[in-house]
């Protein structure tokens, strides 16, 4: 398996199914880089590119909430704070990721 | 060594995204359609020989259609493997659930490996596949 076309290849595969949702890869290309390059370790364990910031809980329904990009299951969360958990997408309007503070659904004001 | 190139297929004969298998002196070969760019590849896939032109392309990328394995078909390179099979909150029948434990512990000692390109080159309408 060769993890450099892998990355590549998800991000392909992602940008399409984000873009519509409003979001789009985050522009610090370092952090990117990274965390597409645990998801690709994360699907060669597990066969299925799960958030590298989320734990597994080895509870399927639970789990499957957690496989990239996990948008559509934490939309609200995630709109509030303008990025998904991990960072790798932001909004679209988003030019500097570093001013959007990674707050959880309590601290948004969503609890 | 200079690369011989053969008549594939008539590049017509393919709608961009599609794929479509020539067998050419013995050799079975994929030819692709992204997007006006041809590519060739060997038929059978790198995990378990299924072949390849019944699966699905998108942009560069080859999925298979027995186990999901994905290629990507300007390199070759393996950049996904099966896809694990997932029944869900079902549990399958013993006999079934049996032979899928069976399979799935055979399966674990398959590799998947890259797959062979061929060098493309469209002609007077024609894709070209050096051999």
């Amino acid at each position: 398996m060769n993890g450099k076309s892998r990355k590549i290849a998800l991000h392909y595969f992602f940008e399409k199914v984000v873009r519509p949702l409003g979001f789009k890869f985050t522009p610090d290309a370092e952090l990117m880089d990274f965390l597409l390059e645990q998801e690709v370790v994360l699907e060669g364990k597990h066969g299925v590119p799960f958030c590298p910031c989320q734990p597994l809980r080895h509870d399927r329904t639970r789990d499957m909430r957690i496989v990239c990009p996990c948008i559509p299951f934490h939309r609200k969360h995630f709109d509030a704070i303008k990025r998904c958990w991990c960072g790798l997408f932001v909004h679209t309007d988003v030019l500097d990721p570093d001013t959007l503070p990674q707050l959880s659904p309590k601290e948004a004001g969503l609890e | 060594m200079s690369e011989k190139f053969v008549r594939a297929i008539s590049a017509d004969e393919i709608a961009s995204g599609g794929m479509k298998s020539v067998e050419i002196d013995g050799k079975e070969i994929v030819v692709c359609n992204c997007g006006g760019t041809f590519h060739a590849v060997q038929r059978r896939c790198g995990h378990m020989n299924a072949p390849l032109e019944m699966g699905t392309l998108d942009g560069k990328y080859l999925t298979c259609p027995m186990h999901c394995a994905q290629f990507d078909v300007e390199s070759g390179h393996a950049i996904s493997g099966p896809v694990p099979p997932d029944f869900g909150g079902e549990i399958p029948p013993p006999v079934f659930g049996e032979y899928l434990q069976n399979v799935g512990m055979l399966m674990t000692h398959v590799r998947t490996e890259s797959i062979r390109t061929y060098v493309t080159k469209l002609e007077d309408g024609w894709a070209l596949v050096a051999l």
